[in-house]
């Protein structure tokens, strides 16, 4: 039953005391889902997809090109479900954690011991961590790959290099939390590399550490920058983030007849712009407007029929998919957490380091480089790259390649890519198998 | 509620002058104070009150040192060496990235990158950029021994004390 056609009530007084509850069901229902519950139809999906809050970050419809698997592996999709996996199990672990070096260590173990379920949920949230720094350096490689960085992109690809850095920064602050040998070595590591930075290094080491030294209020502000300052910073820049996505066009997809993308031969749309359509009327009495069905097309003549059959409905393609993906990440994940515990090492012990004091694993590559030279390795080095990769699609200002996989014309573009990631996976494969006793190299057989 | 009048005369073209002026006006003012409060939430971030360990720790009386002994103090990261009268408090804290180094026979080795020093604390292998820092040590009115970590004196500055 369709919002139109609920019975005005009347008025208690007509027709005694309870009679304004009769239908109330039906009123409160209508009033929270305004339509069907389930769409029946392509309309009804459209407008399910386009009305509800949580699903209007979709289009009504999308290009089938961008559902298929090969076009982004579902890779950034992947990275926000290990996002939403991290905050619940996160908000979880809050209830028993104590941020202070007294309690800290005690609560870890009490997560492993006493606390049902404390356990899988600690593993959970540890390891969707590691999987979501992976997923969003995967992530970054396939949408350089793929060339979606390219204009007019440029920016959208900037906002994904500072939630790469954010991604890093969360799992460094979160790292501190258990406060045990890996936690408190890796924060005075880490925050003396902070502290090589020119001018404002020092005062910057102390303003994170709170103290001159690592130590209680230290871990007061790495709990407070992981729990409640980066999250909100990181949700704020994803959702602009995906807002852009469709801002920008959707996903980067390939011009006219190029190579590689047999659906999309006849003609291309640059842009869905619902709202930009010619309205006559402000208020128009019809319900039911259908300008945020159609898209302009990029052409002198109208081309009907052509573009909207390479076109799907995000209900129920793109949703399926999504939940689809959800699920088995959630699954794979969960699995992971019953057979792999979380790593907790002895308490935090101040006076005497490990040997060797390793980093987890994604910043081993940046302790390689440190053991080399501080200023270098952990600032030098590090701030080219993020300079580089922030100004890689300005830099890359020719049009070709978008949404094609090794375009030809973007070979070189590829292979400097490349080089420097590979260049990174190996020096954090040295750090991690190579490095023994006082950083000596060993080999790991 | 009466209809909305639109007076022809009100709707002629403002005095640009004046409306420019409290465009600057008001920017500047707002600026200012996003400016200020932006630079005072940095401050406030800038801890005034450390409730951390003292920077000045007190190791003992001169006498409980014998000739040409050290200590390590590991919990307060320096070592305080005895050296014929003289006295000298070096860090233990390493200058590349903040470990404990540990002494050994010949100086001090760190484990986090393989930073080594001599006995006078100069670095001499690893990635280390300088020498181990020496500390201000002097004598309380009580007779005992007392470094200041907050104040850091020239390589080789040493204590004298009469025996």
């Amino acid at each position: 039953m369709s919002v139109h056609e609920v019975v005005v009530p009347q008025s208690i007084n007509e027709n005694g005391g309870l009679a304004g509850f009769r239908g109330i069901h039906r009123r409160i229902w209508n009033s929270v889902f305004r339509k069907p519950a389930i769409p029946q139809n392509e309309l009804e999906h459209s407008k399910a997809v386009a009305d509800n809050f949580f699903l209007h970050i979709h289009s009504a419809k999308v290009h089938d090109r961008t559902l298929k698997f090969r076009t982004t592996l579902g890779l950034g999709l992947l990275s926000f479900f290990m996002f939403i996996i991290l905050v619940v199990t996160g908000v979880l672990l809050m209830f028993y954690y104590v941020p202070t070096p007294a309690e800290a260590y005690n609560r870890m173990l009490d997560l492993r011991g006493a606390v049902f379920f404390g356990d899988i949920l600690r593993n959970l949230h540890r390891w969707a961590a590691h999987a979501m720094v992976l997923l969003v350096v995967l992530h970054m490689v396939r949408v350089f790959l793929t060339g979606a960085h390219k204009a007019p992109r440029e920016f959208n690809w900037c906002i994904g290099v500072v939630l790469l850095l954010l991604t890093l920064f969360m799992s460094f602050t979160g790292y501190l939390l258990p406060w045990d040998q890996l936690a408190y070595w890796a924060i005075v590591v880490g925050t003396s590399i902070a502290g090589y930075a020119p001018v404002v290094g020092k005062s910057m080491q102390f303003v994170l550490l709170g103290d001159y030294s690592v130590g209680g209020e230290a871990l007061l502000r790495f709990y407070v920058l992981h729990c409640v300052a980066l999250p909100a910073v990181l949700l704020a820049l994803v959702g602009a983030h995906f807002w852009r996505i469709r801002k920008d066009g959707g996903l980067a997809r390939p011009h006219g007849n190029e190579e590689g993308d047999s659906s999309n031969t006849k003609a291309t749309v640059s842009h869905m712009q619902p709202g930009e359509a010619p309205s006559f009327e402000r208020f128009p009495a019809r319900a039911g407007k259908t300008y945020g069905l159609m898209c302009v097309v990029e052409r002198s003549s109208p081309a009907t029929k052509v573009e909207p059959e390479c076109q799907v409905q995000s209900w129920p393609a793109a949703l399926n998919r999504e939940l689809a993906l959800f699920v088995i990440s959630l699954l794979v994940l969960s699995i992971f957490a019953l057979i792999f515990k979380a790593p907790l090492e002895d308490p935090a012990n101040p006076l005497h380091p490990p040997n060797p004091a390793k980093a987890p694993w994604y910043f081993l590559g940046l302790q390689e480089l440190v053991s080399y030279d501080a200023f270098w390795g952990g600032i030098g080095i590090p701030g080219i790259l993020v300079l580089l990769a922030l100004l890689a699609p300005y830099l890359e200002w020719r049009k070709g390649g978008e949404g094609v996989w090794f375009h030809r014309s973007r070979s070189a573009a590829n292979w400097m890519f490349l080089t420097i990631m590979l260049t990174l996976g190996i020096l954090t494969i040295i750090g991690s198998l190579f490095r023994g006793v006082n950083w000596q190299f060993t080999v790991p057989w | 509620m009466a209809p909305l009048h639109i007076d022809p005369e009100r709707s002629a073209p403002p005095d640009e002058g004046r409306r420019r002026f409290l465009t600057t006006v008001t920017t500047v003012t707002l600026a200012t104070a996003a400016g200020a409060m932006s630079l005072f939430n940095m401050i406030f971030l800038k801890p005034r009150v450390i409730y951390g360990s003292s920077s000045k720790v007190r190791v003992g009386r001169p006498n409980a040192f014998p000739q040409g002994s050290y200590l390590d103090l590991p919990a307060a990261r320096l070592m305080v060496r005895r050296d014929g009268n003289r006295f000298a408090a070096i860090s233990t804290v390493c200058t590349h990235l903040g470990c404990t180094v540990r002494a050994t026979d010949v100086g001090f080795d760190c484990p986090c990158h393989g930073s080594t020093y001599d006995q006078q604390g100069i670095n001499m292998g690893g990635p280390a950029p300088k020498p181990l820092a020496w500390y201000r040590i002097s004598l309380t009115p009580e007779g005992e021994l007392e470094v200041d970590k907050s104040d850091i004196v020239p390589f080789n500055t040493y204590l004298e004390v009469a025996s």
